[in-house]
């Protein structure tokens, strides 16, 4: 275990002494999150008594967008963050500087997520604490329930992502899951909306879509248990679906990895991009 | 071809062949695009290298150096054949060859740029499961060997093209691994740093008892620091031997010079005409009025040499300087890449 956890603390050790090296951007960051968080406060007003009863989730909907942009970004980074360091190590030529090591792959795809999931959760918790600290938004229900959500839907992410990891290995470019995630998680996953209203105008085949993205579920359930304040017994749909994606894509992911690093090694081609 | 002798083997390399596939080809083929063919950088690889033997491979640009050497590393996963590292296969066994191996690479683009000498060598030392306290030792330990103390503190990016060579080389000795392959060590470096490079190299393999395998385009440094020499051309070993066996092997011959005083040029030609056939020698007025040299070839050890100079001598000839010439690894690696 201890090798294991000395080479993911190597990671986020490199990683935060790059981050140092820019840190200009970890500024701007900060102050674009809490201008996102006051814009919609405002545009919340907006709204203020025209919520449709049918969506109690989004009788405040800062805190149903506060909680959608803060899930979200965590969401995006167990999709995207593997794929993101691989590339960023073919382009800079390093790739094959940290497989010359004796690291296993399940070891690469952890410890090269890392720095990223420290960061995510940090910048997440932004969203919720400037609208709670800033606009009195309330948080109810059980805090380690909405955590298992949280965990449970970026690891499905994170399966995702090790199959985008997978292709940028092979294909260098051109990654057909972040398309379909990236675009589709925010139009189809209740982010900004409750899903329901997709079937109501575009139909049931198209509002269906949202039934097969993995952000749906979690971010249903995290809603569930931090604004209605519900329970364990009343979140079991979202969380056993979520339990399904994972059995079917973790084994399914780690497979198409290795396969795609056994091609990479065939081909000459880990450090092309 | 020298194959293995009693001392353990370190590196065995058997049937190796490696051919790069061309990407997509069922897709090219169905969409009835035009491909290039698959290229074949290695055919039928086969040697071994010792423990605490230094091993060279010289061969010209595009020969399958590099991909032998990957191959040896586990980045690149051959087509055909096996090679094994202290007994571990580089396929089905990779972790424990890279735990073996250290591999200094020609590409400078290995490192991060904007982490600092030592922040790099850390992160690798960690990677390879060192402790914090051991990977601080071992770097300081590196950086005091390679002469980079100086420069520890600075980004990679700010570092001379020479310094960055030295890194990567220490890099590759932070788990102190039992083989090291260097790809073209002393490339970029000034004679002085380079000549400590060779020195160090030796030492390692003296004292560590470390396996190298070494490529290099600086033939007198593989003469000097390699204990055998593989050629390679076109994916294939053309030989394999210590360096003075390349060289007799090649050619037997040695090209003589002989520089004289005290008689003329025609008198030389007279004297020796009288006791051997014509156009065995070239005799030649040299850039000196007074001097005279003669030129001939001569097998390794036959008594020619003696026999000349006795009758040179004789005929009133004084003589200044004898030089011999063999070939030169050049030659031999000219020779075969000819072929």
């Amino acid at each position: 275990m201890m090798p294991f956890l000395r080479r993911i603390w190597a990671f986020i050790v490199r990683d935060w002494r790059l981050e140092l090296s820019y840190r200009m951007q970890f500024f701007l960051r900060v102050l674009s999150i809490l201008i996102m968080v006051t814009t919609l406060f405002f545009v919340s007003k907006i709204f203020t008594g025209f919520a449709d009863p049918r969506f109690t989730q989004w009788r405040d909907p800062l805190a149903a967008w506060l909680t959608g942009l803060a899930v979200l970004n965590y969401f995006m980074t167990g999709f995207s963050s593997l794929a993101n360091a691989i590339r960023q190590e073919q382009v800079q030529g390093t790739l094959e500087s940290v497989l010359m090591t004796p690291i296993s792959v399940p070891t690469i795809i952890v410890a090269s997520s890392a720095w990223d999931f420290v960061q995510a959760t940090f910048f997440s918790f932004l969203y919720l604490l400037f609208g709670w600290l800033f606009f009195n938004v309330h948080y109810q229900g059980s805090f380690i329930l909405a955590l298992l959500f949280l965990v449970l839907t970026t690891v499905v992410l994170s399966c995702l992502g090790i199959l985008s990891a997978s292709f940028a290995m092979v294909f260098k470019r051109g990654d057909p899951f972040g398309i379909f995630l990236g675009a589709g998680s925010a139009l189809f996953s209740g982010v900004f909306f409750p899903t329901q209203l997709i079937n109501q105008y575009a139909g049931t085949s198209i509002g269906n879509i949202s039934r097969i993205l993995p952000p749906t579920y979690g971010l249903d359930g995290i809603r569930r248990v931090l604004i209605e304040g519900q329970g364990f017994a009343e979140v079991k749909e979202p969380f056993f679906m979520l339990m399904i994606f994972l059995v079917i894509l973790l084994p399914f992911s780690l497979w198409v990895f290795n396969r795609a690093v056994r091609r990479a090694k065939r081909e000459g081609s880990l450090i092309q991009y | 071809m020298v194959q293995s002798n009693s001392s353990a083997v370190a590196v065995s390399v058997n049937h190796l062949s490696q051919t790069y596939p061309v990407p997509f080809v069922r897709i090219k083929k169905l969409l009835r695009r035009k491909f290039k063919p698959p290229v074949e950088a290695l055919r039928d690889v086969s040697f071994e290298i010792h423990a605490g033997e230094i091993f060279g491979l010289i061969g010209p640009n595009g020969a399958g150096k590099t991909t032998l050497i990957k191959i040896i590393a586990t980045l690149i996963q051959p087509t055909a054949g096996r090679v094994s590292v202290q007994g571990s296969d580089t396929v089905t066994g990779d972790e424990d060859v890279r735990r073996n191996v250290g591999l200094a690479g020609a590409e400078e683009r290995s490192f991060y740029w904007r982490l600092t000498a030592e922040q790099n060598l850390l992160f690798f030392a960690r990677l390879h499961g060192l402790s914090n306290r051991i990977s601080r030792r071992r770097t300081a330990e590196l950086f005091e060997l390679l002469e980079l103390q100086d420069v520890s503190g600075r980004r990679f990016a700010e570092l001379s093209t020479g310094n960055k060579q030295r890194l990567a080389v220490a890099r590759a000795m932070l788990a102190q691994p039992r083989v090291l392959l260097l790809d073209e060590p002393t490339r970029s470096l000034d004679p002085i740093a380079a000549a400590r490079m060779r020195s160090t190299i030796k030492s390692l393999a003296q004292t560590n008892n470390s396996t190298i395998f070494l490529t290099s385009h600086n033939l007198l440094e593989i003469e000097e620091l390699c204990d055998r020499i593989a050629i390679i051309s076109k994916g294939e070993i053309r030989a394999l031997d210590t360096p003075q066996n390349l060289r007799t092997l090649h050619t037997a011959e040695e090209r003589v010079t002989i520089t004289l005083t005290g008689i003329t040029t025609t008198d030389a030609e007279q004297a020796l005409a009288r006791s051997f056939e014509a156009g065995l020698f070239l005799v030649e007025q040299t850039t000196q009025s007074n001097e005279a040299s003669v030129k001939f070839k001569r097998a390794g050890n036959d008594e020619l040499l003696d026999r000349v100079l006795r009758i040179l001598q004789q005929s009133g000839a004084v003589i200044r300087s004898v030089e011999s010439e063999r070939a030169t690894l050049l030659d031999v690696l000219e020779s075969y890449d000819r072929q």
